[in-house]
């Protein structure tokens, strides 16, 4: 979801972040209180800088740096689940303050049968950089900086047995039938099987603007250092997306990933990816590269996270690199910089 | 030369294949296979449990590095889920089903297959904090009476016996393992990794050190790269078979409450 489609708060353009950063705080030590109520709290803070540098040759006006404060409130209780952003933004001298409702559903536990409707994250399918099955929440890969998603509207019923389950999802449900395919209405479906070392997925949807589709993914844990996983979907018999990758992770827990897809609903079409990753001492460098061999553009991001008792640090570097003619050239910015501090209460 | 009288004869033999047979006894070496089903029931005090867990993380100077809490279920036929309880990793799940293991994380809503390799990472593994018996992953051989204690400075003996992994997923390759001579509870442990590399050390702390009936503690100290200490603390037992469904990872991805 983009940052502009958030339901907003009224924008406040004199307060300063530290206030912000003083209410974040405060909202932070609610646990306890509220727990002695019964209802579990959870969340976090967060700080972040991000600056970036416009692609000069586009005139689209881009932000060259804008610093964030967020707090992320979760609440679950007898059946219904929310989680809440605060989001005080500052660029330049002008304040925004906006929040949004990432989730707020109802569940009806039913032991193996599950039914919720509500606002929720559902996601689907088995690739890193790309995921063609990903048929209800059909979210961005490949940010900078983690960030909860934002779920879409739905109604869903689900079973479960010990090495199965299956899922019928309404998305949508008064979307109007001329929205974009992650807007419009639509039905879509999920059967798993888990059999010893394989995990395998069958996917359907119909959309009301972008009609019939339907898929098919595994994972395969292939040795006790290599997965394999693989995704494919045809949409209205015309365009198929095809995802194939590994991972393999030594000893040393040094891990690489590679993974390539097709997709025949861009131009772009082939794409390759390279992760290499590496985890010692809550240090996880990483290092990703993102090339489409049909006009040479590349994405490279090098990554350093630091994981403590209750604080995250993680900061990212991005650069896009190509021919001018390149698709990625084409973004609006150049390069990227982010570096989040994250307090989990 | 005088023959003894037959009935005195008889007598003798049957004095000697006495003494033969206490003496037998008093050396008779147990069953490697029956060692580790008693040692089990040390950590896994019943077939399926609920078991809270917290981790201390020392460095190598004594200083306190981290504390986790986990919550674990651990069922019969090598099924285990974890919880992750702490701040920074609320949400997380681990689930382990014989040699197949998935991590899921809150905020992906999709599970993750993950190799015996990831499954090492930390400084407890996963393996070290779900995995609460031997018997069923480890073939034994009793390599004899050895002293309990690693620098043999106290008198007290122990059984020997050395494991050898039979399940692909499992942690540690080989395991050198030390139990109680009278009720076979663990004492130490000697754990190596695939490359047959001594990755860390146990040692058990029990309840009662006189007449123990559990562990308490499990101390790992790590062998290859940072010598920091962690200390597995199993805060509560009680006995619990959670529904079929709860080891399923896609209901677990739907973040349901799992009290």
């Amino acid at each position: 979801m983009s940052y502009a489609t958030r339901s907003r708060f009224p924008t406040r353009p004199k307060t300063h972040l530290l206030t912000w950063l003083l209410v974040s705080a405060a909202s932070a030590s609610l646990p306890t209180q509220v727990q002695a109520q019964d209802l579990p709290l959870s969340g976090h803070v967060r700080v972040q800088q991000d600056d970036q540098q416009p692609n000069t040759t586009l005139t689209t006006p881009v932000p060259t740096g804008y610093s964030t404060v967020q707090t992320e409130l979760r609440a679950a209780s007898h059946g219904a689940s929310a989680v809440v952003t605060l989001q005080q933004r500052q660029q330049g001298t002008a304040t925004q303050s906006r929040a949004w409702v990432n989730e707020l559903y109802a569940t009806h536990d039913g032991g193996a049968w599950q039914v919720s409707a509500g606002k929720r994250v559902v996601s689907w399918d088995v690739g890193y950089g790309f995921r063609p099955n990903d048929m209800v929440q059909q979210e961005q890969r490949l940010s900078l900086a983690s960030s909860t998603l934002e779920g879409r509207p739905l109604l869903m019923a689900e079973h479960f047995s010990a090495d199965a389950a299956w899922s019928l999802v309404w998305v949508n449900p008064t979307g109007a039938a001329q929205n974009s395919a992650d807007r419009e209405p639509a039905w879509a479906a999920r059967v798993y099987q888990q059999h010893g070392a394989l995990d395998w997925y069958g996917f359907a949807r119909v959309g009301a603007h972008s009609g019939a589709s339907m898929g098919a993914a595994t994972t395969w844990v292939a040795t006790d250092a290599l997965a394999v996983h693989g995704s494919v979907r045809v949409l209205n018999h015309s365009a198929t997306q095809v995802v194939l990758g590994g991972s393999w992770t030594a000893a040393n827990q040094l891990g690489v990933l590679l993974e390539a897809w097709r997709d025949g609903t861009t131009q772009q079409g082939h794409h390759r990816l390279l992760r290499i990753s590496w985890a010692f001492e809550g240090w996880s460098p990483r290092l990703d590269v993102l090339h489409t061999p049909a006009d040479s553009g590349r994405v490279v991001t090098a990554a350093l996270a630091w994981q403590g008792d209750r604080v995250n640090v993680q900061g990212a570097l991005r650069a896009f690199g190509g021919p001018p003619g390149a698709a990625v050239m084409q973004s609006p910015v150049r390069r990227q910089a982010t570096v989040a501090l994250t307090w989990a209460f | 030369m005088n023959p003894l009288p037959m009935p005195i004869q008889r007598c003798s033999s049957f004095a000697a294949g006495l003494l033969l047979l206490l003496t037998s006894a008093a050396h008779a070496q147990p069953d490697a296979s029956n060692l580790l089903k008693a040692a089990d029931k040390f950590r896994m005090t019943a077939a399926n449990l609920q078991v809270q867990t917290q981790i201390n993380v020392s460095n190598a100077d004594g200083t306190p590095d981290k504390e986790r809490r986990y919550t674990v279920f651990a069922q019969a036929g090598r099924k285990s889920l974890v919880l992750m309880q702490s701040p920074a990793e609320k949400g997380q799940k681990v689930l382990m089903l014989g040699d197949d293991f998935w991590l899921l994380m809150p905020a992906s809503q999709r599970p993750l297959r993950i190799t015996p390799m990831q499954k090492l990472l930390g400084d407890a593994s996963t393996g070290d904090i779900a995995t609460l018996s031997w018997a069923d992953d480890y073939a034994g051989q009793l390599v004899g009476e050895e002293p309990c204690d690693d620098a043999g400075q106290t008198a007290a003996s122990c059984w020997h016996v050395s494991l050898h992994a039979t399940a692909k997923g499992v942690t540690y390759r080989r395991i050198e393992l030390w139990l109680g001579k009278t009720r076979h509870q663990p004492v130490r442990a000697d754990l190596y990794v695939l490359s047959n590399k001594l990755a860390k050390k146990a040692r058990f702390v029990t309840d009662q050190p006189a007449t123990p009936t559990m562990v308490t503690e499990m101390v790992l100290t790590d062998q290859v790269s940072n010598h920091k200490t962690t200390r597995v603390r199993y805060l509560s037992r009680k006995e619990r078979v959670v529904p079929p469904e709860w080891l399923n990872p896609m209901f677990l991805v739907r973040n349901p409450p799992l009290d």
